[in-house]
């Protein structure tokens, strides 16, 4: 296999067709009333909330913004209101900021100093908001998160990956920036730095020491049973690179499956209980 | 033995782990293709149960025959057609023995059955898991001549169709539970079988949505020379009725001539070379 930037081009039209039904068939057979997610102005959280929009209306997709003092962005939050304006989607904003306030003083051994930790604490919060939405109103979370990320552990666990369904979690953050462009979200979002924002002035592509462009070929490289070594070469890049960030797509997997257990039993979670998710 | 008659493609999508909502739903369309003077209707593969049911599948597997074709048999005799879908089959000698089956019924009651003998274990296939393989090719007597069967993944091992051509099915039929991911594979050996056999081909495949695997449908009939008789819609339940003309078969046996051209010393070197991959 070549790894050119073509081994990432998709159908987008199919593909967007693909999503769509996927979220229309999963809302319809659970019985929910329509989605809730996080709408950070990001290109991810945008996508989906648009391609949620259009496959079972935007009156039907709940975005909460849910903004915070550290991180406020206007540029982010005038982004995700073009993303509800343009798609029809209903949308609640809230501060939550004397929420993380509470758990910064309630957490005796709080750090203000730890980014990752209070950044974490950021997400999971987040998550509680939305869940409490779908909860309260009987919708499904839909989450975010794209491959690139899931594959990197690039996120927080039981945080931004907690969701009932994950509709482009099978394509890589590039190929999300096609589909976003095929589906209409403006350039301004598909083109600006992706950031998680659980600290000030984070920026992905920075934290993970490469460019999206890079990371996603070799991911794609990896997936294909490539091996390092090859993938280099054909990149023209360090081996050493390729192994850093297959050592992370690895050590990740605890953060992409249930907690793990001991076999006690005759049937376990997780392990030899293999049931078909929700029958419908 | 008939020379023409209909067929209906009966696309469909399954109440996983539902047998009454799909016996159902079947029973609709029997009806439906038996009022447009179909006189063979097929199902995709599994369409008893769904094809994503797992572990569920212990509680869903039943003798062949059992309840599930007694009551598909009655159906066949009341419309006065032949039946063909998919289902999990228990063994009549183990308790917890299962295969991967087609079941043929008709005006005149049971007729057949055949047990997939490839079972995709890859990917996100878990067949070996669950299912014992089956041993035979088969080729069932009916009215409207003899019938080949096979089940999904079988198509991709030429041996299959050629062993029920082999046998006599001038139609060969397979159902199939397959994923998006594999469109490609399929649309050309489905062609491919047809033409190597010089016989029809029928290929009913499940459309909705199990687990995340989109099925694509696309059923289609294919005539000896290749030719797309008719195609079922992507994505969507879809019940197309088209045409089986034996009569077809003569031209293309005689311009390609496959079946005269057989070389049977050549199976005993595959065999063994096989056995060392």
């Amino acid at each position: 296999m070549k790894l050119t930037p073509d081994v990432l081009e998709l159908d987008w039209s199919e593909t967007a067709e693909k999503i769509k039904r996927f979220i229309r068939d999963y809302v319809v057979k659970s019985g929910a009333k329509g989605i809730v997610l996080g709408l950070s102005g990001g290109i991810d959280s945008c996508s989906t909330a648009a391609l949620s929009a259009l496959a079972i209306g935007g009156k039907n997709v709940l975005a909460l913004m849910l903004p915070e003092k550290e991180t406020y962005n206007a540029q982010d939050i005038k982004h995700a209101e073009i993303v509800v304006e343009k798609f029809g989607l209903r949308r609640e904003k809230i501060d939550i900021t004397p929420a993380l306030k509470a758990f910064y003083n309630s957490i005796p051994v709080f750090d203000p100093e730890d980014n990752l930790c209070k950044g974490n604490i950021k997400a999971r919060t987040r998550m509680i908001y939305i869940y409490y939405y779908a909860n309260k109103f009987g919708m499904l979370v839909c989450g975010s998160s794209d491959k690139s990320e899931a594959m990197m552990g690039y996120f927080t666990k039981w945080g931004d990956m907690a969701a009932d369904l994950s509709p482009i979690m099978d394509l890589y953050k590039t190929q999300v920036r096609k589909l976003a462009r095929y589906i209409g979200i403006p350039k301004e979002i598909v083109t600006k730095p992706s950031s998680p924002a659980l600290w000030p002035g984070q920026v992905a592509e920075e934290e993970l020491g490469i460019s999206y462009e890079l990371l996603d070929l070799i991911l794609h490289g990896l997936e294909h049973f490539m091996k390092t070594k090859e993938i280099a070469n054909q990149l023209g890049i360090k081996k050493d690179v390729v192994e850093k960030v297959k050592k992370r797509w690895l050590y990740a997997e605890h953060k992409r499956r249930m907690p793990l257990t001991t076999k006690i039993e005759y049937r376990t979670v997780g392990a030899d209980f293999r049931l078909p998710r929700s029958i419908y | 033995m008939k020379e023409s008659f209909k067929i209906a493609l009966a696309q469909l999508s399954c109440k996983r782990a539902d047998k009454k909502k799909n016996f159902e739903k079947m029973e609709n369309l029997i009806t439906k293709a038996a009022e447009q003077n179909a006189e063979l209707i097929i199902f995709p593969e599994l369409s008893l149960t769904g094809y994503v049911v797992r572990d569920e599948i212990y509680n869903l597997a039943e003798t062949i025959p059992g309840p599930s074709t007694k009551a598909m048999e009655h159906l066949a005799k009341k419309a006065g057609l032949y039946v063909i879908f998919g289902m999990p089959e228990l063994s009549e000698k183990a308790k917890a023995t299962i295969y991967n089956s087609a079941v043929l019924v008709g005006p005149e009651g049971f007729i057949g059955k055949y047990r997939k003998m490839y079972l995709p274990t890859h990917s996100v296939f878990e067949e070996k898991r669950y299912f014992r393989p089956g041993y035979e090719a088969v080729a069932l007597n009916t009215k409207l001549g003899k019938l080949g069967l096979m089940i999904c993944y079988d198509i991709f091992f030429p041996e299959v169709s050629r062993l029920t051509r082999l046998k006599g099915a001038m139609l060969i039929v397979c159902i199939s539970a397959s994923p998006a991911v594999r469109k490609a594979f399929f649309e050309a050996l489905t062609v491919a079988r047809a033409m190597e056999n010089a016989a029809f081909l029928a290929y009913v495949n499940l459309v909705g949505i199990e687990d995340g695997l989109q099925f694509w449908g696309g059923s289609r009939l294919v005539g000896p020379n290749g030719k797309i008789l008719a195609q079922a819609k992507y994505d969507d339940e879809d019940l197309v009725m088209c045409d089986v003309n034996y009569s077809d078969i003569k031209p293309v046996e005689t311009f390609a001539p496959t079946l005269k051209d057989l070389r049977p010393e050549l199976f005993d070197a595959l065999k063994k070379s096989a056995e060392h991959l």
